[in-house]
């Protein structure tokens, strides 16, 4: 049985499709990442699973359950990190995870799982004083209690600190490890990286792909960039030499002191090798990391691998903020 | 069903909130405060009895105060304030994502909001008349307990129909902005423009019912349709059940009538109450107002994109 499967959805809002004939599998125990820029219906398609949204067409199964007519069930056995959530100002980080124990009507120690997100010392204070990592963990800890067989994770990681992702990060492999299916969604590649099993693009409320995280890899590899800061202007038989190395694209000056060059990730130490061997100096070197944009290309323009179509809908959906948006499209 | 887990978190929640904390203290100040004002300085010891004060109607045909009736305004206002912001301001905080994500159903979180609100007005309530029997204590009041325990239970369940009514507009309003707004205009509605609405209709009846050639309605009807209409208001349905509990239904369907209204309806309350006017009745009027819009506001609520 599959953990989640989501059969030809599309939502309509007034007058913006947010996520369009949607079709997804996720198995039980994968760890699915659901990647795509801010705005693109990724929240839409969780708070289906959660009955928060309605679909205008298409139907959503969570473990084995119509996510409408028996959410109750699939929530039952399912921890979820909302987006955009809040706590209750009020309320103590220990009285949260007991509304959690309570609704899933379940015997669990609250300190316990407080201590596992690392809350524990504040357990005592009220939410409305923590910092937003903090909620981002009593959140977790709410998800975590009754030990779900599905956690859905809508951008897990915002709000916390890298030590607080890794930590983040750590959780979701061991729920993992216990066999729980893991769900989340991130705008951020390396995130989704560092953890998933399988990835499903969505862009502009199409799924632009699934793949493989070595699929991934290979894809956004493929417009990996190296930039190399070096002493002196380097001559042209040099550029030569470096763009005949196997595995380089492309090869141009940026500006007199650097160089641009496009090459897949393990030709990078040849074409430093080959430029000190050539007598450049090499000051120093950076990789620019695929954007998420350059990834949509990558899948867009290697037709064989798209999954849904690769036009994007003129409507932009507006799910979240804008401002992100520009990010991604800039 | 896991509405006890949203009833006790909505109480834990609401207990803390300062609103709640001056609202008991205001009726600690009202209940405990104006008793001890009357019975203690204002009348002689031989007319200390509850029903002086609790069971206070001054009838001045066109104008009529009552203290029950003061007490409901009190009440429905601080009710509405505890209620109408309960899914709301969830929604724009975001934290109903959290309630909903947990395995709670959303007749789940209405009946829980219901519920825990309603305990923690009922609660604010019962600590403002404790003050009122310490009071009737130290000032040897005759206690009446006959009639006073069940007004204190009408008073209750006025404040969770008041309670389910606001929450009924959390329900249907699409931000907390609207939800303030719908309140308040159905508190004046309430509060101040029922009795012309109620006194307004059977003339448009009468008027409309010439109009077309059928006669007149007779004075009586008008009347009773409009005293009829003037007992839907909660406000009102209590203000005449608690005159009920010292006074007997004939003279308490009269307590907010006018003097018209009055010459036209004793003798037909003499003659005997028609149902529509009796005490169960009109409880079940107030019953059907915690009932109705709380099953409303969970009609819209299931229907809702959150």
């Amino acid at each position: 049985m599959s953990a989640i499967d989501l059969d030809g959805v599309t939502k309509r809002f007034e007058d913006v499709t947010a996520v369009s004939d949607l079709s997804l599998t996720v198995e039980e125990g994968e760890i699915f990442g659901f990647l795509g820029p801010n705005g693109a219906g990724k929240s839409t398609t969780i708070n289906f699973l959660l009955d928060f949204v309605r679909p205008t067409s298409g139907t959503v199964t969570v473990l084995g359950h119509d996510a409408r007519e028996d959410s109750v069930a699939v929530r039952e056995r399912t921890g979820v990190l909302p987006e955009g959530f809040d706590v209750y100002d009020r309320l103590t980080g220990r009285a949260h995870v007991e509304f959690a124990i309570d609704s899933k009507d379940v015997d669990a120690d609250p300190d316990a799982v407080l201590e596992r997100v690392g809350l524990a010392d504040a357990a005592d204070r009220q939410a409305g004083g923590y910092s937003k990592g903090m909620r981002q963990r009593l959140a977790l800890a709410m998800a975590l209690v009754g030990d779900p067989e599905l956690l859905i994770l809508d951008e897990p990681s915002s709000g916390l600190d890298p030590a607080g992702a890794k930590e983040m990060r750590e959780i979701v492999l061991a729920e993992a490890e216990r066999g729980t299916t893991v769900f989340f969604s991130s705008h951020i590649l390396e995130q989704v990286e560092a953890v998933c099993d399988r990835v499903g693009i969505l862009r502009a409320g199409e799924l632009v792909a699934v793949d493989s995280i070595e699929g991934l890899r290979e894809a956004s590899d493929a417009d990996a960039t190296l930039r190399v800061t070096v002493g002196e202007r380097v001559d042209d038989d040099v550029l030569a030499a470096v763009r005949d190395l196997s595995g380089v694209d492309r090869v141009e000056r940026d500006g007199d002191d650097a160089l641009r060059v496009a090459c897949e990730s393990d030709a990078k130490t040849r074409v430093v090798t080959e430029l000190e061997d050539s007598g450049v100096s090499v000051t120093d070197f950076t990789t620019e990391e695929a954007s998420l944009e350059d990834l949509f290309l990558a899948y867009t323009e290697r037709d064989e691998d798209v999954g849904g179509g690769a036009d994007a809908p003129a409507d932009d959906p507006t799910e979240d903020a804008p401002v992100e948006d520009a990010e991604v499209s800039r | 069903m896991s509405w006890q887990a949203v009833a006790r978190k909505e109480f834990r929640d609401a207990i803390r909130s300062r609103w709640l904390h001056g609202s008991t203290l205001f009726f600690v100040l009202f209940l405990g405060g104006a008793p001890a004002l009357f019975f203690g300085l204002l009348i002689p010891a031989d007319l200390r009895q509850i029903s002086n004060l609790f069971g206070f109607f001054a009838d001045l045909g066109v104008f009529s105060f009552s203290f029950p009736g003061l007490l409901a305004l009190i009440l429905g206002f601080v009710a509405l304030s505890t209620s109408y912001g309960s899914i709301t301001e969830e929604r724009e905080s975001g934290s109903i994502k959290l309630l909903l994500s947990l395995p709670n159903s959303r007749l789940d979180a209405m009946v829980g909001k219901l519920l825990g609100r309603s305990a923690v007005v009922v609660v604010a309530l019962l600590v403002g008349f404790f003050a009122t029997f310490l009071v009737l204590l130290a000032t040897g009041t005759r206690l009446q307990l006959g009639s006073f325990v069940p007004q204190i239970a009408l008073t209750a369940l006025v404040g969770v129909a008041f309670v389910s009514i606001g929450l009924s507009l959390s329900a249907l309003a699409d931000s907390n902005r609207e939800a303030t707004l719908a309140t308040m205009g159905l508190y004046l509605v309430f509060a101040v423009l029922w009795g012309s609405i109620s006194e307004g209709i059977p003339k448009l009846l009468n008027y409309a019912a010439e109009q077309v050639g059928i006669g007149g309605i007779s004075e009586v009807l008008r009347v009773k349709i409009g005293v009829f209409l003037k007992y839907l208001n909660p406000l009102k349905t209590y203000e005449t059940l608690a005159a009920q509990v010292y006074y007997g239904p004939e003279q308490a369907r009269l307590v907010t009538t006018t003097f018209g209204e009055q010459a036209i309806l004793t003798p037909v309350l003499e003659e005997s109450v028609p149902f529509y006017f009796s005490g169960w009745f009109l409880l079940v009027i107030l019953l059907a107002w915690v009932v109705v819009p709380a099953v409303v506001g969970y009609w819209a609520f299931e229907r809702a994109d959150l």
